[in-house]
């Protein structure tokens, strides 16, 4: 046998397509995948929190409160009082029991959470300059619970993380992969869920006091320094001037009156 | 700014999936360059797997030669791969980190043999390991080593 050197001009053992084409082809997938097990697991994590019972949500609450045992806040409770009085006979709200806890911290947030439990940090209280504002906030706050956005959100987010350490293992690089596009879902539908709050909120206001004054004024503020609407693309609320335009859109079409708004009290300038 | 640090992971991602693509695909390119070169030069050099049977008095000396290298993946490699493990199917970005790790390790093994002044190498083979295993883990860098191992043949003149 006569050996002669060869050398081989094209290789077999490469694929020949270019890799960033390959790329997309795979995130879009991903991004299609995702967009299925998010909107299966919402529909029925949705489903799931209509049926809750709110005795069983007031049970929870109290559990967590056995275990957080935290001083209730007398000035802000007999606000949010005064806006659940105004609310229709029929409302589901008329069956919690609300808790609300004032927690020291820069932050300028406020919570609600499984059980009628609303906590407001102090950096948040310290921003609100009159008594409609601090309605407007509460009264978002309660439209959480009107459209019990926490169950929602607790549902969605369990369902999410299980289903995800399921299909691809607690630890690997895949299932990481899969919940971070999946926050990229959650947050622009937590955005939905923040809106519809907002509208609740400036219907109650309204009912409250007679007039829709300073329903915008505390996110005008922020806008301030909110800067440009291209990160908001991510995160959990919407950029506050998109806020203040749905909301002036609402008082528009509703014909909405403004009056002037109410300065804070005294009991709650103790705060300030 | 502000949302550049709170998806900070999401920025490392990024930064590490361009970087190791363009980095990762100009040592590619440079390795292959390399690697069809150095083919070409040892052409002459007959590598084959069968145990090859000599008449007596032919063959002057033979020796063990063998060469191994170890190839790492990149990250934008690694990320293509983990997408690869939820569908399914052939995993391309790390076919040319194989093929790449056979072909230099074979080649070493031509190089050792041709410093022994040797004539041909016979009863090649070759094996593939890995090194850091389950490279598609979350914090881990996998690499592929490839080794190649033969009989170098040192043939009597005349």
């Amino acid at each position: 046998m006569i050996f002669t050197p060869k050398q081989l001009d094209e290789n077999v053992n490469v694929s020949k397509s270019h890799p960033l084409i390959e790329l997309l082809w795979l995130l879009g997938g991903l991004i299609l995948l995702v967009g299925l097990i998010f909107f299966l697991l919402g529909v029925t994590a949705d489903w799931a929190a209509s049926k809750v019972p709110v005795k069983v949500e007031n049970w929870i609450g109290q559990q967590a409160l056995k275990e957080f045992p935290a001083e209730e806040n007398l000035p802000l409770n007999l606000r949010l009082q005064s806006l659940i009085d105004s609310l229709p006979e029929d409302s589901l709200l008329h069956q919690y029991k609300f808790h609300i806890f004032l927690v020291d911290s820069v932050e300028i947030n406020a919570l609600a959470l499984p059980g009628g439990n609303i906590i407001v940090y102090s950096g948040l209280l310290k921003q609100v300059q009159s008594e409609n504002e601090l309605a407007m906030i509460l009264a978002h706050e309660l439209g959480h619970f009107a459209h019990r956005d926490h169950l929602r959100g607790l549902g969605r987010g369990l369902g999410v993380a299980v289903a995800a350490a399921l299909l691809f293992g607690g630890e690997s690089a895949a299932s990481s992969l899969v919940s971070k596009t999946l926050l990229t879902f959650q947050a622009r539908y937590s955005q939905d869920q923040e809106s519809a709050a907002d509208q609740f909120g400036l219907d109650l206001l309204t009912k409250r006091y007679g007039h829709a004054g300073g329903a915008t004024d505390f996110f005008s503020r922020l806008t301030e320094d909110a800067g440009s609407k291209l990160p908001y693309f991510l995160t959990s609320h919407p950029h506050p001037q998109v806020r203040i335009d749905a909301l002036n859109e609402r008082i528009k079409e509703k014909h909405f009156r403004i009056a002037k708004t109410q300065p804070l009290e005294a009991d709650l300038l103790a705060f300030h | 700014m502000e949302s550049l640090l709170q998806n900070f992971d999401l920025v490392i991602v990024l930064v590490l999936a361009i970087l190791g693509y363009t980095v990762g695909s100009l040592a590619e390119k440079r390795h292959y360059r390399s690697i069809i070169k150095r083919e070409k030069e040892l052409l002459k050099m007959a590598v084959v797997t069968a145990e090859g049977s000599f008449p007596p008095g032919k063959v002057g000396s033979s020796a063990l030669v063998s060469g191994s290298v170890v190839i790492s993946i990149d990250y934008f490699k690694r990320l293509l791969a983990i997408l690869r493990n939820i569908f399914g199917g052939r995993v391309k970005s790390y076919e040319s980190l194989v093929d790449r790790a056979r072909r230099e390790a074979i080649l070493r093994m031509k190089e050792s043999a041709r410093k022994q002044g040797a004539n041909m190498i016979i009863n090649m083979r070759l094996e593939t390991a890995t090194i850091g295993r389950s490279a598609n883990k979350r914090k881990s860098v996998g690499s592929v080593e490839a080794i190649a191992y033969g009989t170098a043949i040192v043939m009597n003149k005349g």
